[in-house]
């Protein structure tokens, strides 16, 4: 006779649909894979009006690869290359603007050797708004790094943030960085609890340790993203203050702010600092919400030290480095300069 | 399907198309089941439509009908209900046995192994009347406006008990178990890999933790050990939409007939799970109770029994209910009602009732069918099941409990996936100037203000363009003669729409130093 269900005959049916389905995912991402080309979206997302796709804004055509290629061989290459210490890249499309920086800080590939496996942060720590509010990293300049990394031969990029407001899908649709992301071929990473390593930071004075996120840690080359843009405590979220982003205790870090961020920079030492001034945020930070509190000035700032990145930055809201108590700190630990007269500076107008 | 459930010759015993329509009846059930926690692990934010996943709940006919009943209007996005109605009306009760994820669930935990030789369990067939009790408590209360005995429907028990433990559980369980192998040098890239799958995709990125999870637990597996005194115990005696079903049953269309070759050999009694066949009246079964999973129509040595269509009223049973029964069943669902309503939460509202965005709380008690699919798409897990907050009136409906999870700026699922309309469907715009509640800082608790320390969370966290919080400097002394200047927050409550995130992030241990209330009508003051 038949008999009822049994588990026996569930469990055979379950274990097939299921096994069926890992191996469809295995092979579709085995697939992505060996072509390098983005994943086919596994997971709809639910359209949404306000992260309707940004590119529709007149003001930021995407610039083709091929048009700003001349640049970097504009450098002077007579003398052996001695690169500046910061490039500020102005007036111009933000990937223009991001190519123009780096082209002057001696080409992407300084940084990103072959077969690199890349992480960008950028600053994706809301998911109120879309990108002209400036709560969020722009989405061409973290569109236009993906890019060059690839260029330069990396093999992989993940771009990945833990907002504290919103889900991070939701984030990373709405701030448009998803879709720029997956258009030059990276992958956008959910950050995921369990690793969040417990990590002793040697230099430490205030902070000695933390659970850090170990992609951030083991990666080849990690690009610190972040855009300009108010916080009270902080004063300005930069360059450092980005990096908070990639540990789990982040109220840990808010008694003695500015000491707590430099020791985490001693941990993190991200290669490539490229700070996003496209549109800053002057009030009601970081979580924004009202253009009136936006200043567009089309503006990247690209180093390799973050402190100096900082420090430049700081200018832009008319502040002085030592203002920032993290910059400070961070000078005084030997983690990079503040002193932006004795910097060598390079400031190029990439035009439009 | 009527025709082919007869075997093609009457006298002779056909086996294969009877077993084909049992091994039928599995695959719905497991199917439906399947697709059910599919729709319930896609409830979340940013999972699939919420048209989709709340449809369990629009074809559930007691909900639906108990919720028209209290709120006086009918949604047009319950007209699917009409589907179930018209299966009941064909094959009775067709729903517990091939459809309903807690039969399904029942069947595939017995719990007793049974043989053929078995007897079905000595229990009073008074005992089948509970449910009439419960159906005609909660149509009564519904009536008078009140809906909390939908928490004993079957599928709001599911989607609760899904919500609050059962995931939450099964996702506390996998982050264990990826945490320690992904320690394991070789195992960290395939379980990183894995990670990527699972979340969000179907577990959740940050651990979710509901009050009372045990509770909500212990109810599920009450439901399921009653199956060790009968099988599909809950079915045969409480489920109160077995009884409306069943009595919907009482004149449907496919019945089950026992033709005279019978000779009492007591199979069908014995295999059939809602012990329904009476050997004292010639082994018929009554439509009310009779699931229509077949088994019996499978086990008969002799092809005695016919599935047909016939137009007859079912046969009354001693477990009908009576007058008097429904009398009481009323009279207890009035009492009980006047009792809840006696609460003095009712005179004196608890100042932590925070509804979701857009509801008032009346509108709420008369619409909530208690299902707790806002509570599965709320992605902070801030939505609850109220407890003291509401009173026995308000039991198990969505509260926002800011400490354990904020309103996010960003989010309007409860109302999209509330399948009654009780959490107004808003769009992000409106949603985000609906006042839930005002927060207000407790100065002995503060870090600025009470340990004159910079902290300013509250204010950073704030998610209003023109912030709620604001900080104001000021100098304060220290014991040591040094003044150090400290940024107090403030909040402008005229600004302040109670999203509670600000609760939530308060770096204070414990109770935080900012709290959020319901909006009281002092603001007019």
């Amino acid at each position: 006779m038949t008999t009822p269900i049994n588990r026996r005959r569930f469990l055979r049916t379950a274990a097939l649909g299921l096994g069926a389905l890992t191996i469809d995912q295995l092979l579709a991402a085995c697939g992505a894979k060996e072509t390098g080309t983005p994943p086919p979206a596994t997971r709809s997302q639910p359209a949404r009006p306000t992260a309707a796709s940004p590119t529709a804004l007149p003001q930021v055509t995407p610039t083709t690869a091929a048009s700003l290629q001349p640049e970097p061989t504009a450098q002077p290459t007579a003398t052996p290359f001695t690169p500046p210490d910061l490039a500020v890249a102005r007036s111009g499309e933000p990937e223009a603007l991001v190519r123009g920086a780096l082209a002057a800080l001696g080409g992407i590939e300084r940084f990103v050797p072959r077969d690199a496996q890349v992480v960008i942060k950028p600053n994706i720590c809301v998911a109120y708004h879309t990108y002209e509010y400036a709560a969020t990293t722009n989405p061409w300049v973290v569109g236009a790094l993906v890019k060059m990394c690839f260029e330069a031969g990396a093999r992989s990029v993940r771009v990945m943030d833990s907002p504290f407001g919103g889900t991070a899908e939701d984030a990373y649709a709405i701030s448009g960085i998803a879709d720029q992301v997956k258009a030059a071929g990276g992958e956008m990473v959910f950050m995921s609890r369990m690793k969040f390593v417990p990590t002793e930071i040697p230099q430490g004075q205030s902070l000695k340790k933390s659970n850090v996120y170990d992609d951030a840690l083991k990666a080849d080359v990690l690009i610190d993203v972040p855009i300009a843009k108010h916080h009270n405590l902080a004063r300005l979220t930069l360059g450092m203050k980005n990096l908070m982003g990639l540990i789990q205790d982040r109220p840990a870090i808010h008694a003695n702010l500015g000491q707590r961020l430099a020791d985490l920079a001693s941990l993190i030492r991200p290669k490539l600092i490229v700070v996003d001034a496209v549109r800053i945020l002057t009030a009601n930070g970081p979580t924004g919400g009202n253009l009136n509190d936006v200043k567009q000035l089309n503006t990247v700032i690209a180093s390799t030290d973050i402190v100096a990145a900082d420090s430049y930055a700081a200018t832009l809201f008319g502040l002085q480095p030592d203002d920032l108590s993290y910059v400070r700190a961070g000078a005084a630990m030997g983690l990079g300069r503040s002193d932006l007269k004795s910097l060598r500076i390079e400031e190029i107008d990439v035009g439009t | 399907m009527a025709p082919n459930l007869v075997p093609a010759t009457k006298s002779r015993r056909v086996r294969k198309p009877i077993a084909r329509w049992i091994a039928a009846r599995q695959i719905v059930q497991i199917a439906a089941l399947l697709i059910f926690v599919a729709l319930l692990v896609m409830s979340r934010r940013d999972g699939w439509p919420p048209d989709s996943v709340n449809l369990p709940m629009r074809l559930d006919p007691l909900a639906v009908l108990a919720q028209a009943l209290s709120s006086r209007s009918f949604l047009l996005g319950s007209t699917v209900v009409l589907l179930t109605l018209l299966l009941t009306v064909i094959a009775g009760r067709a729903w517990c046995g091939w459809l309903c994820p807690l039969g399904t669930i029942l069947d595939l935990l017995p719990l007793r192994r049974r043989s053929l030789r078995d007897k079905q369990p000595n229990i009073p067939a008074a005992w089948r009347t509970v449910k009439y009790g419960f159906l005609t408590a909660i149509l009564i209360a519904a009536l008078l406006g009140n809906l909390t005995l939908l928490i004993l429907d079957p599928l709001t028990i599911l989607i609760r008990t899904f919500t609050t433990s059962l995931w939450p559980a099964v996702d506390q369980f996998v982050t264990s178990i990826e945490t320690m192998l992904y320690n394991v040098p070789f195992l960290s890239q395939p379980i990183s890999t894995l990670d990527a799958w699972l979340r969000p995709a179907i577990l959740p990125s940050d651990p979710a933790y509901y009050r009372d999870a045990w509770l909500f637990a212990a109810v599920f597996v009450g439901v399921i050990a009653l199956n060790l005194i009968a099988p599909r115990f809950w079915c045969r005696y409480l489920c109160p939409l077995g009884g409306l079903l069943g009595w919907i049953s009482r004149a449907a269309l496919l019945r089950r007939e026992v033709a005279e070759e019978c000779k009492g050999c007591t199979l069908c009694t014995t295999v059939c799970p809602t012990g329904t066949i009476d050997p004292a009246k010639n082994y018929a079964s009554d439509p009310a109770e009779c699931t229509m999973c077949l088994e019996c129509l499978d086990v008969c040595p002799r092809s005695s029994i016919e599935f047909q269509p016939r137009l007859k009223p079912a046969a009354r049973q001693v477990y009908d209910p009576s007058r008097r029964q429904f009398l009481a069943a009323a009279t207890f669902a009035i009492g009980g009602l006047a009792l809840f309503r006696s609460d003095a939460l009712l005179s004196h509202p608890s100042d932590h009732l925070i509804r979701p965005p857009g509801v008032t709380n009346a509108d709420l008690l008369d619409k909530c069918i208690r299902c707790g699919e806002c509570m599965r798409a709320c992605p902070t897990h801030g939505l609850q099941p109220a407890w003291s907050e509401a009173g026995l009136e308000g039991l198990w409906t969505p509260l926002l409990i800011p400490r354990l999870g904020y309103c996010a700026y960003s989010c309007n699922s409860c109302g999209q996936v509330c399948p009654v309309q009780a959490i107004p469907p808003l769009s992000l715009d409106d949603k985000r100037t609906q006042v839930i509640g005002k927060a207000f800082i407790d100065e002995n608790r503060c870090i600025a203000w009470a340990d004159h320390r910079d902290c300013i969370v509250c204010e950073e966290m704030c998610p209003l363009p023109e912030k709620a919080v604001k900080l104001e400097k000021r100098d304060f002394a220290n014991p040591d003669g040094s003044t150090v200047t400290v940024q107090l927050p403030h909040v402008e409550r005229d600004r302040c729409i109670g999203c509670g995130i600000c609760e939530y992030k308060c770096p204070r241990t414990g109770t935080a130093a900012i709290r959020v209330y319901v909006p009281g009508a002092e603001a007019t003051f």
